[in-house]
């Protein structure tokens, strides 16, 4: 019988239900989203880097590594598996605009990949096993041949297998490109075998060219290249192209640092993958995600809560006659309380069940091959997986909404049964603090009852107020967000890059060659290592810009003009040293430590770094190899050289930013969609209650002779000072969020904080106009009301 | 000279197939200055008379004419402007406005009344001048209905419409509140309409209209009405 009570009950205070259901669903459901979006990046990651082998450590060593070094490092304690390998950018033949990332793990133990479509992988294999996203985006299948330039040397074979590899989850040719874009960039996976070939291949055309130019007759070149090509020649050749070795340990970095320079006997650069772009950029993502996820569902989940309390506590005062009526007829205390409590449980479960379905949509819709991270995360499996505190605050909201009911009609059970059959008494009215303002007397009878209201139901009034700075936050928030990364892209796109073509030279060129062909080209060009700075590490960024091609510029974008007498420290690193003072670094691999002045400050937006001049880099005695040339020259007119590993121009650069852009759109998007339906709930919860428990009044002022519309402005009014208010604490607050997520994504991207005036603009906008939406549906309810039926209820 | 007159007035509630007539083709008219009571069981259809007079409810068939005008056929913003004008309305359960004071809740009629009288004066009219700044919660029942008659007052209506105006209040409050009713239409001028179902009272008044089961069974002008301190309570 109670159970067609609470169900009928539901039915009568429908909206206040409805909209407490709704508040809990989309509570629960951002809340659940955003931390299943990182969760899931944890978990589908890690078990792609599990099921690949992705490598815990990276050895580099310029010089290479020998199958000796290989097995050194195997016999350290607490290696479980190594294998050298290679990784290098190279031009696909007769694909200007099309480069690949060549991969070979010698041994196949670490750095592997996951077979789509093909063949399995073969040590042996002539073919090539290719990334079956680039393959798609180029209509590439599987038998199709392949033919790509590695150190000038044409390699051919088809297509064998489609697969996906961890070491290319996130396939980006360099840092500097955030987005991947199969059209122009993929991996390509060979066999030792083929790769041992090939090298044999190159040694022999480079012998027989030597022995033609020394004057051997064409018959006698065979036998005297063979006789050339010793063992030892093609380790040698073997050892240089692998310049690193992949370990999977579970050492830290410097404890297999110290024992890789024991067993090798030289030092050599050790990165962990923390330091390695994919997991990196993997992991800054899921840190995104934990910042996102923390703050705004908070305050969903917060304003959820907040509204049942103040709308439970309404439906049990309401309710008291009814309370009152069940104790007068018998019902003990604990059986009410149970059947009062289970509204809260009732909305607790439905609440919740409906947001952990939207938590998972969310979550899907970001976290899935077809979402916003499809383009990003090129992984085979894409689960939905939770936090472990999810589950927790979910049954926590259950709780707390059936103790919510429990307290709000414990309150109207105490005392005997006449007591809970009297009508529930409002607080009386006192004077305010209004009141003693001057002019207060002057004002109109509207703003007085209005401002009286307020402070008669703070609770109805602060959470009305909550709710819109709630909606202003997550509107500035995400709109903000939306004109700083339109902004960081602008940076990207006209302060920094003013080139045509962004060449990626290959690994270990010469520095002469690299510099003569950049001379060439007309071009500027760079030089990008990683160093130890403060124990951290950070890209060292060797600049010679002459024709401006490639700019540094400094906190306000303007171009810094190098000068030769100090470093740059970027703004990330700027509280490590000030103007004047003296740094020092070691670049990776060496024994060496530079100490050099710091002269200035620039904006790096995408590595945190240390810029120098070529000229002063050249005076400290740093050795490096350039790593790219920025010129004028359109990707056809430069011309081809062993020393491209790939070619981008600018456009085509800033267009796999379009993804990125997209990602954040979505973001946007719903963080928009939230903070409206957040609104319009929440006010439209508050604006029904107010004027529930107003609608005396208002019969009163329509008996009085008040005409519907001037009492409807009435009602109006009220939101609109608390939008204005609103609207107020909204603007500063949602900019201070909006600074705390670009301060917890600092390690990821340099991102300064801009917001836009049609941000501003459409955040005031959209509040208002949800505002007076909410206020307009409530006042149009004022029409309908029962002049009659109102004014027969005893006053309370 | 009637200021009102009801002509062949029926009032018809309708849900579904069942029709409910709670004013069946009712007739009648009351002079200006008289005071009125309209006396009938639960349910004789006497506050629905009484809402169709105060502009808070349109008859289903007939005319009803208050000074002249017919307010029958007239929209919501017309009967807001004829509620402003014409008719004050006293409740039994007061019907003030909780987060107003005394004198803000009769000044507010300002607002609307065209003929609004000085707020003050009504106050003082009713006795309550030394609770000018009280919120109604801080007053008594007999008070808070004395300052809804004032509210009542201050828009210098043609009629005054009480709804068992001492039905919530002890014999002696209400006697007060009577008396008061009782100058307005003696001194005043005003016509006051009382609907109760309280026999007595019919005894103070100038006309009693009988109604039941929704028609009009007596129409009785009283030639030597009784003072409101005569009637037994």
């Amino acid at each position: 019988m109670l159970l067609r009570k609470l169900l009928r009950t539901a039915w009568s205070y429908k909206a206040q239900f409805i909209s407490m259901i709704l508040m809990i669903t989309l509570g629960v459901g951002v809340f659940l989203g955003f931390n299943m979006e990182w969760r899931t990046i944890e978990v589908d990651t890690a078990k792609f880097f599990e099921e690949t082998n992705y490598a815990d450590f990276r050895l580099y060593d310029k010089e290479g590594f020998t199958a000796d070094d290989l097995a050194a490092v195997l016999a350290v304690g607490g290696v479980d598996a190594a294998t050298r390998f290679l990784s290098v950018n190279l031009d696909v033949k007769g694909e200007n605009k099309r480069a690949l990332a060549l991969d070979v793990s010698e041994n196949f133990t670490v750095s592997t990949f996951t077979v789509t479509e093909g063949s399995a992988y073969d040590e042996n294999g002539e073919g090539f096993w290719l990334s079956d996203k680039y393959a798609a985006a180029n209509g590439i299948s599987v038998g199709d041949p392949l033919t790509v330039v590695f150190q000038g040397t044409e390699v051919t074979g088809p297509v064998v297998g489609l697969c996906k590899a961890g070491e290319h989850m996130i396939c980006v040719a360099d840092a500097n490109q955030v987005m991947p874009d199969y059209r122009t960039f993929g991996f390509v996976y060979m066999s030792t075998k083929k790769l041992s070939e090939t090298v044999r291949g190159k040694l022999v055309l480079s012998a027989a060219e030597e022995l033609k130019q020394a004057g051997v007759p064409e018959e006698m070149l065979d036998e005297a290249v063979d006789g050339m090509l010793t063992d030892e020649t093609l380790r040698e050749a073997q050892r240089s192209v692998f310049v690193q070795i992949h370990v999977r340990s579970g050492l830290g970095k410097a404890e297999l640092e110290d024992a890789v320079k024991d067993a090798l006997g030289r030092a050599v650069m050790v990165t962990s993958k923390d330091e390695h772009v994919v997991y990196k950029e993997a992991m800054g993502e899921a840190k995104e995600g934990k910042a996102m996820g923390s703050i705004l569902p908070v305050l969903f989940l917060a304003i959820a809560v907040l509204t049942m309390v103040t709308t439970m506590h309404r439906i049990a005062a309401k309710e008291k006659i009814q309370i009152g009526t069940l104790k007068a007829l018998g019902f003990k205390n604990r059986r009410i309380l149970t059947h009062y409590s289970s509204y809260g449980l009732f909305i607790g479960i439905v609440g919740t069940a409906l947001g952990a379905a939207l938590g998972v949509y969310v979550c899907k819709l970001v976290m899935s091959e077809d979402g916003m991270m499809g383009t990003y995360f090129d992984m085979p499996d894409w689960s939905a997986a939770a936090p472990g505190f999810c589950l927790p605050v979910m049954i926590g909201v259950v709780v707390l909404l059936t103790a919510i009911s429990f307290f709000s009609v414990r309150e109207q059970l105490k005392g005997t049964a006449a007591d809970a059959l009297r009508p529930y008494v409002p607080k009386r009215m006192k004077r305010t603090v209004w009141e003693r303002v001057r002019g207060w007397d002057r004002l109109p009878f509207g703003t007085k009852w209005n401002l009286r209201d307020l402070s008669r139901h703070k609770s109805r009034s602060a959470m009305t107020l909550i709710g819109i700075v709630g909606c202003m936050v997550l509107l500035v928030g995400g709109l903000g967000m939306r004109d700083t990364m339109a902004g960081f892209l602008d940076l990207l796109d006209h302060d920094i890059s003013r080139f045509t073509t962004k060449i990626t030279l290959a690994e270990g060129c010469g520095r002469e060659e690299a510099e003569a062909f950049a001379a060439s080209l007309g071009g500027d060009w760079e030089s990008m290592t990683g160093i130890s700075f403060g124990g951290d590490t950070v890209v060292l960024d060797i600049v010679h810009n002459p024709n401006g091609f490639y700019n540094v510029i400094d906190e306000e974008n303007r171009p810094i003009t190098l000068e030769d007498d100090g470093v740059y420290l970027c703004l990330r690193l700027k509280d490590r040293a000030k103007i004047g003072e003296t740094v020092s670094f070691s670049p990776y691999g060496t024994d060496e430590t530079y100490r050099a002045k710091v002269i200035g400050y620039n904006r790096s937006v995408m590595t945190e770094s240390i810029t120098v001049t070529d000229a002063l880099a050249d005076r400290l005695g740093i050795d490096y190899t350039l790593t790219a040339i920025y010129t004028d020259e359109t990707s056809d007119e430069i011309p081809p050289s062993p020393l491209v590993a790939g070619k981008q121009d600018q456009a085509q650069l800033m267009e796999t930013f379009t993804s990125f852009v997209a990602i954040m759109d979505g973001m946007v998007l719903i963080l928009v969609i939230a903070a409206v339906v957040l609104g319009i709930v929440v006010l439209y919860n508050l604006g029904v209650m107010s004027y529930v428990e107003r609608s005396r009044e208002l019969a009163t002022l329509k008996v009085l002779g008040f005409r519907s519309r001037k009492i409807g402005s009435l009602l109006i009014s009220q939101n609109v000072w608390l939008t204005v208010l609103g609207v107020a604490i909204g603007l500063p607050a949602g900019v201070g969020v909006l600074e705390w997520l670009l301060a917890a994504l600092a390690g990821e991207y340099e991102m300064k904080l801009m917001l836009g005036p049609l941000t501003y603009g459409v955040s005031v906008l959209l509040t208002f106009g949800v505002s007076l939406f909410v206020g307009l549906a409530v006042a149009k309810k004022n029409k309908k009301i029962d002049m009659v039926e109102a004014l027969k209820i005893a006053d309370s | 000279m009637p200021i009102v007159e009801f002509d062949q007035v029926s009032r018809i509630y309708r849900s579904g197939e069942h029709e409910l007539r709670a004013l069946d083709r009712v007739s009648f008219t009351l002079d200006e200055g008289k005071f009125v009571v309209i006396l009938g069981p639960s349910g004789a259809g006497k506050s629905t008379l009484l809402n169709l007079l105060g502009g808070l409810d349109s008859p289903s068939e007939g005319k009803i004419t208050v000074a002249g005008r017919d307010i029958s056929t007239l929209n919501d913003n017309e009967l807001a402007d004829y509620r402003a004008a014409t008719v004050g309305f006293v409740f039994q359960f007061y019907n003030l406005i909780p987060t107003l004071t005394v004198y803000e809740n009769v000044s507010l009629v300002s607002e609307i009344a065209p003929r609004a009288l000085d707020a003050r004066e009504m106050i003082a009219k009713v006795g309550l001048e030394d609770h000018m700044h009280n919120f109604p919660a801080e007053l008594s029942g007999g008070e808070q209905q004395r300052l809804s008659i004032a509210r009542a007052l201050a828009k210098n209506p043609k009629i005054l419409l009480c709804d068992e105006p001492t039905g919530a209040l002890d014999s002696e409050t209400g006697v007060m509140v009577l008396k008061l009713l009782l100058g307005m239409a003696k001194e005043a001028g005003k016509t006051v309409v009382i609907v109760t179902h309280n026999q007595n009272i019919s005894k103070m008044a100038d006309t009693v209209i009988r109604v039941k089961n929704g028609k009009i069974r007596s129409v009785e002008e009283q030639a030597n009405p009784l003072s409101a301190n005569e009637v037994d309570w």
